[in-house]
């Protein structure tokens, strides 16, 4: 790498710690004697939405400790012994791919090509762009999509108020910010939020933090609603049944932007603060003075999370209720309010071109072919996603068991480990057994990799030079690359080179730039004038600062925002989804948000809750680890040593747990250990964890746990059964109910 | 004394994320596990569902008049006369620990060879005009550093903010009308 000793110098790449599809912050690499020593920020980079600034979360500070993780996978393997037995030989890369390209051929020749899927971990931009644009040319529409995070989210909000994502830097000018089921100061600690919302607060905001445990925003909320897991359908439709009741909406709003208002406000009738007291544990008076704040304070911004939107069975029906609450108090698109998407930074000043997953190879109809189709599919092929078509990632591995509509016979999973990514890790165990042809990319030795007929190995983000990033911010634009901090381990390649040669190795080669991922990176700075050596030699990445102002955001833009939607308006009536098919084609979907609640509970199943007493669900992100993965991190396993379940003091005591107690949890599914943590900030009657602890940290000598009974993965205890999954978007509720007992030994 | 640098920390913006207490690690090259140059912190007071939560980070104040260079016996503790800035010359220090009895704070750290060790304000980032590494890293902008008066001034500034802050919100509140929003 050229360096002369002794001296340090700094190479500029990106921070992976916050996993696939998560923004990744640029960071300056530390390199002396050829060794990657310390990290900063790149103050250019746009990290945390902000100019100039170096911060980076403690993921972001530990970079040099992904270089030396002991557990990497180094060589491809084939598998020599049962499935799930973990025995393997190596092989070459060449034997390697020259396998799986002839059991493409062959599956696609004998079943056709939708019997091949790709486990997709997140939305990842390998999978997104090559992983999408092979399986096109490919001709499978089976891309397994999580289910679990953002796009159901994204599409209940889209469907009723036609947009989905909003401006961060906008709710700095918010009079009330709620915090509804969303984890930033876990989920994206340096990507803005968790930073707005506190400037919003100096400014003199309220926020309402609605979350089963006191999180550490939650901790400076003027209110915190500690509600029950997975009841939050049942709070937003009592919240919408205040705001109408008592006429607090915003009358002008309603009569010129909302269609079957009237409908709306017939069927939340049934839903008033007193019932919904019971279920969520909020009491109904609590419910009242926070609906009222919500219909009384402009601006107001509503921030919805994985929590209540997609993980659960009835996260459409949620998000739907959050997304009237928002736009019946007259809050969509409102300076500080729900503003639709980013704030104008005014034209890019560098420009790339974007990789084309060519969509047009995959014929029209492909979508009916869908093995466990993640929404509906009409709504699929009416173009509502764009990313193209998708199936459900459990629903998908489960058809390997059913058969139906069809098995899939060949699945790729790379960057993803399906026994803590989804629910019910037995079943997917158990699907994974039983598939023809399992094909692993990636870091480390995960437990599902037994199951693997080819493993590959890959690089992480430290090893590669394969990928571009680009922001454009009011300030000007940014340009960087991936650049190597250190030659891969043995022969791991990057996941972008392993598209490329293995679309050569199928004969795709012309549409997958012959292997050269050289010229595939050439072609996207084209447009740029930049050439790969300048921006690869650029110490801190290209900016290019502005210098005209940015225009001025316009709001109230609803003829623009509400031109897909029936009428041209929200949709308090939903005639989009409404009557129409639903994702399993089971039945029809409702016009109207309406309660389901989790499969289990103390409202929901009395009778269950006499032997299971407590309620059980998990945070989707901490901000220590990336789901099952980097708990081999020493400087962030020391801060989170053991599976943790935090409990009330009180409950604990009632079980005879002291603090630091390693206990059994049982649920009607499965059981776990994990070591009690007290914690006042929780309600007595709630339990919450964490999953994906397969990994060890052999630097801290900290073992790691296994994923079925008796180990520490919480999948294992949830209801997985389908009928359980929301209609419109597959998402799988993560509450259940248990008992727990003092371990011994 | 010319000049004194201090942090200022701001625990309504510290959201427990650690990255304060990793940088420091990372960028001195400690070991996960062993010594903290600087350590974040919590305080819990209450019971459900009226709780508290309090979040420190906490590294050495590089007081006036600082105690512990009084109690070592080895004069291994010095305080920089051009900033105020308290350091520590290993080779002289025995390990004798008269340093953390004297230090209120309980802030000297004793690694694997006895000696101790504690913040120094990343003299080599300071001297290039770079911010300590914990306050470079922080995500929310809780952790401040510079002269003690910059800081005051800070503070000072922030404090009026929150105050007129306040007064829009009670208006608010009282559901009357104002001119200021």
């Amino acid at each position: 790498m050229g360096n002369t000793a002794g001296a340090e110098r700094t190479i500029s790449t990106f921070c992976h710690g916050c996993g696939a599809a998560k923004p990744r912050c640029g960071i300056l690499c530390h390199v002396k004697d050829g060794k990657f020593i310390r990290v900063e920020g790149n103050p250019l980079a746009f990290n945390n939405l902000a100019y100039s600034r170096t911060s980076l979360c403690a993921k972001g500070n530990t970079g040099m400790q992904f270089l030396h993780a002991p557990n990497r996978l180094i060589y491809p393997l084939k598998r020599t012994g049962e499935k799930g037995e973990g025995k393997f030989q190596r092989i070459s890369w060449d034997e390697a791919l020259e396998t799986i390209a002839a059991k493409l051929q062959e599956v696609k020749a004998k079943y056709g090509p939708e019997s091949f899927g790709i486990l997709s971990p997140e939305y990842w931009p390998v999978l997104a762009t090559l992983g999408r644009r092979f399986l096109n040319v490919y001709g499978s529409p089976n891309y397994l999509h999580s289910a679990i995070c953002a796009t159901p989210r994204n599409a209940a909000a889209r469907i009723t108020i036609g947009f989905s994502n909003w401006a961060t830097d906008d709710f700095e000018k918010s009079r009330l910010i709620v915090n509804w089921g969303a984890n930033p100061e876990n989920s994206a600690v340096n990507q803005g939020q968790p930073a707005a919302i506190l400037n919003a607060i100096e400014k003199g905001a309220r926020l309402i933090d609605i979350r089963p445990m006191l999180e550490p925003l939650g901790s400076k909320a003027h209110i915190w609603l500690p509600i029950r897991p997975g009841t939050d359908c049942a709070l937003a439709l009592a919240i919408l049944n205040v705001i109408i009741g008592e006429k607090l909406y915003d009358h002008d709003f309603v009569r010129d932007w909302c269609y079957g208002f009237d409908k709306l406000a017939d069927h939340v009738r049934q839903y008033p603060p007193e019932w919904a007291e019971p279920i969520t544990g909020i009491a109904a008076s609590r419910i009242r003075e926070v609906s009222r704040m919500m219909a009384t304070i402009k601006p107001m911004f509503l921030k919805t999370g994985n929590g209540i939107g997609d993980q659960a069975t009835d996260g459409t029906a949620t998000i739907m209720a959050t997304s009237l609450i928002s736009a019946i108090t007259g809050n969509l698109d409102i300076p500080g309010g729900y503003y639709a998407g980013t704030l104008p930074a005014g034209p890019p000043l560098i420009k790339i071109k974007r990789i084309s997953t060519l969509p047009e190879r995959l014929p029209p109809d492909t979508a009916d072919k869908l093995v466990a189709p993640e929404s509906p599919v009409w709504y699929q092929k009416a173009g509502y996603w764009d990313g193209g078509p998708t199936s459900a990632y459990y629903k998908g591995l489960m058809s390997v068991l059913t058969g139906k509509p069809y098995p899939l016979r060949v699945i790729l999973a790379s960057c993803t480990n399906p026994l803590s990514a989804t629910r019910n890790p037995r079943k997917v165990a158990e699907a994974l057994k039983k598939l023809e042809f399992l094909i692993v990319m990636d870091l480390y030795h995960a437990p599902h990799v037994d199951f693997a007929d080819i493993v590959l190995p890959a690089c992480n983000d430290y090893e590669h030079s394969h990928q571009i990033e680009i922001r454009n911010r009011p300030e000007g634009t940014w340009i960087g690359i991936y650049n190597k901090i250190a030659d891969p381990p043995g022969e791991c390649r990057s996941d972008w080179q392993f598209f490329l040669d293995l679309a050569v190795k199928m004969g795709y080669g012309a549409d997958f730039w012959n292997g050269d991922i050289e010229e595939f990176l050439r072609e996207q700075l084209e447009p740029s004038g930049i050439t790969l050596e300048e921006l690869r030699n650029s110490p801190t990445g290209i900016f290019v600062k502005r210098t005209e102002p940015p225009p001025e955001p316009r709001y109230r833009r609803y003829t623009e925002l509400f031109k897909n939607l029936p009428h041209g308006k929200v949709q308090c009536y939903n005639e989009i989804i409404g009557g129409k098919l639903n994702n399993d084609g089971s039945g029809t979907l409702p016009y109207l948000p309406t309660y389901q609640g989790p499969p289990e509970g103390l409202a929901q199943t009395p009778e269950l809750a006499k032997e299971y007493p407590l309620i059980l669900s998990d945070v989707h992100a901490d901000r220590l680890c990336q789901h099952s993965f980097f708990n081999d991190i020493p400087y962030l396993r020391e801060h989170q040593p053991y599976p943790w379940i935090r409990i009330n003091p009180a409950t604990a005591r009632k079980y005879g747990i002291q603090n630091g107690d390693w206990v059994k949890v049982e649920s009607p599914h499965g059981w776990c250990k994990f070591k009690a943590e007290y914690f006042e900030g929780i309600p007595p009657e709630v339990v919450m964890t964490r999953r994906g602890w397969w990994q060890s940290c052999e630097e801290l000598g900290l073992p790691g746990y296994p994923y079925l009974d008796g180990g520490s993965e919480v999948n294992n205890l949830y209801n997985p059964e389908e009928k359980y999954f929301d209609k419109f978007y597959s998402q799988m509720p993560k509450q259940t109910l248990v008992k727990i007992s003092r371990l011994e030994g | 004394m010319k000049k004194r640098y201090g942090f200022y920390f701001e625990s309504q913006r510290c959201i427990k994320c650690w990255a304060c207490e990793i940088a420091c690690e990372q960028w001195h090259g400690i070991r996960a596990g062993t010594v903290k140059l600087r350590k974040v912190m919590e305080v819990t007071t209450g019971t459900f569902p009226q709780v508290t939560r309090i979040f420190l980070s906490v590294s050495c104040r590089h007081c006036a008049n600082a105690p512990c260079i009084k109690a070592c016996p080895a004069g291994a503790i010095s305080q920089r006369s051009e900033d105020g800035i308290v350091t520590v010359d290993s080779g002289k220090c025995i390990g004798c620990r008269s340093c953390l009895e004297a230090c209120p704070f309980g802030i000297p750290q004793f690694g694997e060879d006895g000696t101790m060790q504690k913040c120094d304000m990343c003299l080599e980032r300071i001297a290039i005009g770079q911010l300590p590494i914990c306050v470079a890293t922080c995500p929310t902008g809780a952790l401040h550093w510079g002269t003690l008066q910059e800081l005051s001034e800070k503070a000072l500034r922030k404090s009026a903010r929150k105050t007129a802050a306040a007064i829009l919100t009670a208006w608010e509140t009282e559901g009357q009308e104002n001119s200021c929003s």
